[in-house]
């Protein structure tokens, strides 16, 4: 073997070990977590970066958007807080929407970490948190209702604890036992990420990171660029309408490849609105950099590399380039659809690499009230998500996350949390559009108010107009629903429950993919048997009985 | 033998898919008896009375004399990996048949868009609703409408369910409804196997509970079964005293409680693999290991680090993307921390549609076996190859109890692999060779990495029959530059269900703030513990005064969903020290998180692990004397395949090297139990404690 060859392998090792650990690290995050939203639903993300503040590697259990989002943040932490400004043990936060991931529900946080005096890496997480203060609603207009802007400051300075910071953060949140308590958790993560850096930088006699993310920087830039390159060069567009709130609104998106760069413009987009729906710049092309990454090259390392052959422009004050103050706290209703758009424009060119669309925007619920006995405040959320869209070689599975990847809470740890009962979390049969391979069943969740006290109810959902399309001759699939009592309500509402009300939430199904006639029998069949689509739509839709 | 001795005898035995191991070891003696056969998979207790018989036959002692029995049992994985269980039903809540296939709903990832999600092992049309619901609070909301189950159970029965899970919401709080419908069940289908959610795995969380509790169903018949004839026939053999059987984890615990839970077992042998790569470790100076376990049926991996083996709460079985964590059937045991890396010495090869080389992971079993057992096996296998590659010998195989059949191996390899290919026999035998273990290594070096660990700088111990066959070529993929060959590698899980001491864990939930716990209550429920567990570890063979209780108890601070285990003392309880217990929380909150907070404390259950005296194996092993040999005599020589071609290489018999002794490879060192390859650049020593050190030479 020569030189070169094992120097690669050697690289490599380092790589992937740095993935392990920043895994573990979440881990512990998770494990220390004390909300649900962290611990169960996974909302959140973990990623190192080298000193030269690139990012090098991500937690598997990581929520994408805040994956893409975290550079951002950094270079702002940075720019208040320069190299110089810096100690070990330090730990900044902040909240800020348009340097965030778009909302301040999601607190992100950067901890510098040195070896010796040099500065040597970065670690930073998001991690959702259900209450920041403020009166979030979904007629807010405009960003200042939505809750407490944390400003980049440090909130541990040099291993202390700062505790001007920590009240006030505690004092402006109605349950901030758990919010703080994440807080804490992320910071028990931090060490633990120092500690395995520390040790794997003594094994592999590194001083310093960055030769080594240089290489592998470059190495994933060159996959991106040949994945890019291999593909026809032009300008390739979709659009389509979205519920929005008292009009449909619009999104528009061209993709143009040049060579081995991609661009990605979303001109013609609705303007933004005043309701809160708006994305930042920051999360729009956070998530237009996953669907490229995960539809043109989804093997190679994800890291500064991948992201740099790709640019994403969307008009100012767009609903995908919102400018302050406008109001963002349901910023995934409009985010969401960034990766559809852009698998749309790119089905013509991409084969059987396509995926119909998914049924998302993620769909959530927050529940909100006082406890009937001495516990006091909550508010809690609740996710639910649809049926994933149908893919090139198979069908689309049922309720999975996507494009976010949020995980769904056990039914018996919300009910310890929240007065309701669940009275059923269930397929919808025939809700995945049809096709050759068909879209996801979407789930529908019944839920019983049980609480003396009124509890307040709020829902920000999508696809009730406009349901999931299929791709390539693929069918839609079902369009999602919201209703107390069996009548339908808004779904941008919140509202008043009381004990008895009966909550029904269906989720919208994953659209098809190719001409359901190509449909082979054997699935038509294991459909029928296992009741995931009934005689009849199986009849209409293929023909078959 | 004198009838005083009696209790020093103890026999370990290993069921793999193929091979049936056998240890007969009386404390105090270094020599250990052991016989491997092959596994009779219609009714493995078959090979494993068969087994004993030899060995005890070998040492002159009567099944009368035996003072333990431990087993363990790859029969569990197997059955779920290969999906060979029961046809088996879901009852659940009304409402939720579908949380066994929604699951959490999230992609372990995050860039594949193809990911394919588990499939649960029992289907929707199997997955039946009852009428009944318990709340968060463990009060009935509704009550149990037993009205509905003639109708069910009818249902069941015309789908031809054999196994019934049974996994209704809260029911880790209240088991009632769960009971009821047991109850019911038993009555209305007296043939069907039933496992109740709230015995098999009572924690929060319905997902995983119901996932575990199927798994549990999936299995139980046929494990049920399984040890009935064994403790029958064992009973006849004239062995008297407990049957015990080794978890996951790598307790043991008595066979009445093993078979209502088999899911436990899942992992049963290969646990104590791990425990006996502990010990030979330990003898080796050798304090992280990547232990290597190649059986027949599959290859199993596991890191010991700082001399204990990692353990996990994070256990899944039959993954659907090989090595993607969350792509498997979770399980809620507590498990030592081994992943499947790859296919058995049975495992069959062939030619995929592409046109390309596959290995497993199906296998051959002991049933026809590999094509070279001659029992009508026309599939080519890991083991076929070997044959032809010359890794092994037609003649010494088992020490040549079991004569190999070279034709058909020729046979099965030309025809499924060579001629599809284009290539000779032995290039595709080479080509097989190289698949599993780049396979293999790729695998276990991801599983370390995903541990944050660098296999590199572990030394590799291989154990199984084919362990040692494929550890070289392996351990060269890795970039592993060390192993320990421990004597009776190929029959080590055995060996390890020995090296343990006994030992059970109970628990009993009881959650409670911290500032409201009632230490008298407590008190009186850790001392039930102590003596349900005192006598349970009694009536396997320890005395009283050797058994060692370990109290802890599973804390968290208030709001938390994950907790840690807290060691206490019982006088700590009865003392009321509410202090100390929570000086014993921060104490272990801040080893695990490097911090500790100002928060309300609260406990979730209470833990007692009792264990017997500790075996004496090791400080036997590693005493014996060192007897000084030179270099030993090859006892023949053969032609074996390396990289491209053959090279004639002198082939060793294990019992002729001592201390001193020192080889270059290749070379071959036949035990009766499993073959060594050494390959060209490598070079082997022997330890004090018996082990060949193998090193490289590049």
């Amino acid at each position: 073997m020569s030189e070169v060859q094992v120097s690669a392998i050697r690289l490599g090792l380092i790589w992937r070990r740095l993935d392990g650990i920043v895994d573990q690290v979440a881990e512990t995050f998770l494990r220390a977590a004390f909300s649900v939203v962290v611990r169960d639903n996974y909302d959140m993300a973990f990623s190192i970066f080298d000193a030269e503040r690139r990012q090098l590697t991500q937690s598997k259990r990581s929520i994408p958007s805040f994956l893409g989002t975290l550079p951002r943040t950094l270079e702002a932490v940075l720019e208040k807080f320069p190299r110089s400004k810096l100690s070990p043990g330090d730990v900044i936060i902040t909240n800020n929407a348009w340097i965030g991931t778009g909302h301040l529900n999601d607190i992100s946080m950067v901890h510098p970490i040195f070896r010796g005096s040099d500065l040597v890496a970065f670690a930073a997480s998001t991690a959702h948190t259900v209450d920041i203060g403020g009166a979030p609603s979904p007629s807010a207009k405009d960003c200042f209702e939505e809750g407490l802007c944390i400003p980049i400051c440090k909130i541990v300075v040099a291993g202390e604890d700062n505790p001007t910071v920590m009240d006030f953060i505690n004092e402006n949140l109605r349950q901030p036992a758990e919010t703080m308590g994440d807080i804490r958790a992320q910071f028990a993560a931090y060490r633990d990420c120092n500690t395995k850096l520390m040790s794997l930088m003594d094994e592999e006699g590194l001083d310093s990171l960055t030769p080594v993310a240089d290489e592998i920087i470059a190495r994933s830039e060159q996959s991106m660029r040949d994945a890019i390159s291999a593909l026809p060069d032009g300008t390739y567009s979709d659009g389509f309408d979205i519920d929005g709130v008292d009009v449909p609104l619009r999104i528009e998106c061209a993709v143009t490849i040049e060579g081995d760069h991609l661009i990605v413009d979303f001109e013609g987009t609705s303007g933004q609105v005043p309701w809160p729906i708006n994305s930042v710049l920051n999360y729009t092309q956070a998530y237009a950099r996953y669907a490229i990454k995960c539809l043109v090259d989804p093997d190679a390392p994800n890291n500064a590399g991948s992201l740099a052959p790709v640019s994403v422009t969307a008009p100012q004050s767009s609903l995908l380039n919102a400018t302050p103050p406008a109001p963002v706290w349901g910023r995934h209703l409009s985010g969401h659809y960034v990766p559809p758009a852009i698998f749309g424009a790119l089905a013509p060119i991409m084969g059987d690499r396509i995926v119909a669309e998914s049924g998302s925007p993620l769909w959530n619920v927050y529940f909100s009230g006082q406890y009937d006995d001495d516990r006091g405040n909550f508010v809690k959320m609740f996710f639910m998500n649809g049926g994933h869209g149908a893919r090139g070689h198979g069908d689309g599975p049922g309720c999975l996350s996507f494009p976010s990847n949020v995980s769904n809470q056990p039914i018996e740890a919300f009910e310890h949390q929240v007065p309701m009962l669940v009275r059923e979390k269930s397929f919808i049969p025939d809700s995945g559009g049809a096709g050759k391979y068909r879209g996801g069943n979407a789930q529908k969740l019944v839920f019983e108010a049980r609480s003396k006290n009124p509890m307040t109810m709020t829902i920000r959902h999508e696809r009730i107009t406009y349901p999931p399309r299929g791709l390539l001759g693929g069918k839609p699939g079902d369009a999602g629903v919201d209703m107390i009592n069996d009548e339908c309500i808004a779904a941008k509402s919140r509202t008043t429950l009381v004990a008895g009300d009966k909550i029904v939430f269906q989720t919208p199904g994953g659209g098809g993919l190719f001409d359901p006639a190509e449909r082979d029998t054997t699935l038509i069949k294991n459909d029928l048997e296992s009741g995931l689509t009934t005689p009849a739509a199986t009849k209409e839709n293929y023909n078959y009985d | 033998m004198t009838e005083t001795k009696q209790e020093n005898w103890r026999v370990g035995v290993d069921i793999g898919g193929t091979f049936t191991d056998v240890v007969l070891w009386c404390e105090g003696a270094a020599h250990l008896f052991q016989v491997k056969l092959l596994t009779t998979p219609d009714d493995p207790s078959r090979a494993v009375l068969d087994g004993v018989s030899q060995a005890l036959e070998q040492a002159r002692i009567t099944a009368k004399q035996l003072g333990t029995f431990v087993h363990g049992t790859t029969l569990v994985a197997n059955a779920l990996i290969e999906r060979k269980g029961v046809t088996t039903g879901l009852i659940t809540t009304e409402g939720f048949r579908d949380v066994l296939e929604i699951g959490r709903e999230w992609r372990y990832d995050l860039f594949n868009l193809n990911i394919e999600m588990p499939t649960p092992l029992v289907p929707r049309q199997r997955r039946l609703e009852i009428e009944e619901r318990i709340d968060a609070s463990g009060a009935v909301d509704t009550a149990l409408n037993l009205d509905q189950l003639p109708k069910l159970a009818q249902e069941l029965h015309s789908k031809g369910v054999q196994s019934l899970a049974i996994s209704l919401l809260h029911s880790y709080l209240n088991p009632a409804h769960e009971q009821a419908v047991g109850a019911e069940i038993k009555k209305l289908m007296p043939d069907v196997a039933v496992s109740l959610s709230s015995d098999v795995s009572p924690e929060m969380g319905e997902y995983e509970r119901t996932s575990t509790t199927v798994a549990n169903a999936y299995v139980h018949p046929i494990f049920r079964d399984y040890v009935d004839r064994l403790a029958a026939a064992l009973q006849q053999l004239g062995y008297t005293n407990e049957l015990l059987l080794v978890l996951s984890d790598g307790r043991s615990i008595a066979a009445d409680v093993a078979v209502k839970y088999p899911i436990r077992l899942v992992q049963s042998g290969p646990a104590a693999g791990a425990e006996a790569a502990r010990l030979f470790g330990n003898l080796a100076g050798q304090n992280d290991i990547l232990c290597f376990d190649m059986g027949g049926t599959t290859a199993k991996a596991c890191l010991i680090h700082d001399g204990e083996p990692e353990r996990t709460v994070n256990f899944e079985v039959a993954r659907e993307t090989r090595f993607a964590e969350g792509s498997g059937l979770p399980l809620l045991i507590p498990a030592i921390d081994m992943i499947e890396i790859g296919a058995g010495g049975g495992s069959i090869a062939r030619v995929d549609q592409r046109g390309l080389l596959q290995v497993g992971p199906d296998s051959s079993s002991a049933d026809p076996g590999p094509a070279c057992y001659g029992r009508g096996g026309d599939q080519p296998t890991v083991t076929d190859c070997d044959l032809l590659l010359g890794y092994l010998d037609e003649n010494s195989f088992l020490g040549g109890k079991m004569k190999l059949d070279r034709e058909a191996t020729i046979q099965a390899i030309k025809t499924r692999l060579a001629e599809p290919l284009g290539i000779s026999p032995e290039e595709a035998a080479w080509g097989v060779h190289e698949t599993v273990t780049a396979n293999m290594a790729q695998a276990a070096t991801i599983h370390a990495i995903e541990r944050g660990l660098d296999a590199t700088r572990f030394a590799m111990l291989p154990i199984g029959g084919a362990g040692p066959v494929h550890a070289c070529s392996m351990a060269k993929k890795i970039g592993i530059t060390r192993m320990v060959c421990p004597a009776g590698a190929g029959v080590a899980s055995a060996i390890g269900m020995l090296a343990a001491a006994i030992s059970f864990e109970l628990g009993r939930a009881a959650p409670c703030e911290l500032a409201l716990l009632d230490f008298d209550h407590a008190a009186s429920l850790l001392n039930g513990m102590a003596d349900e567990a005192s006598a349970l570890i009694i009536s396997a063979g320890a005395e009283k005064n050797e058994v060692t209780q370990y109290f802890s108890v599973m804390m968290r601070y208030l709001g938390q969903g994950y907790e840690i285990e807290v060691p206490v003392t019982l006088e700590m309880i009865e003392n009321k020290d509410r202090e100390r217990v929570l000086e014993h929380f921060s104490e272990a909150y801040r080893d695990r998180y490097g911090r500790s907070e100002d928060m309300p404390a609260e406990l979730l259950s209470w833990r007692l692990a009792v264990t017997g005296p500790r075996s004496t194996l090791g400080d036997t092993l590693g005493q014996q004397k060192h007897e000084t040999k030179p270099t030993p005599v090859p006892r023949n020589h053969r032609p074996v395949w390396f990289d491209n071609g053959y090279v004639e290489t002198p082939v060793y018999k294990r019992k002729d090297f001592a201390v001193g002794s020192h080889i270059d490879g290749p070379a071959i060192i036949e035990e009766t139990e499993s073959t060594l390859v050494l390959p060209i650049g490598f070079k082997l020593d022997v330890d004090t404690a018996h082990n060949l050190i193998l090193e490289t030479t590049a």
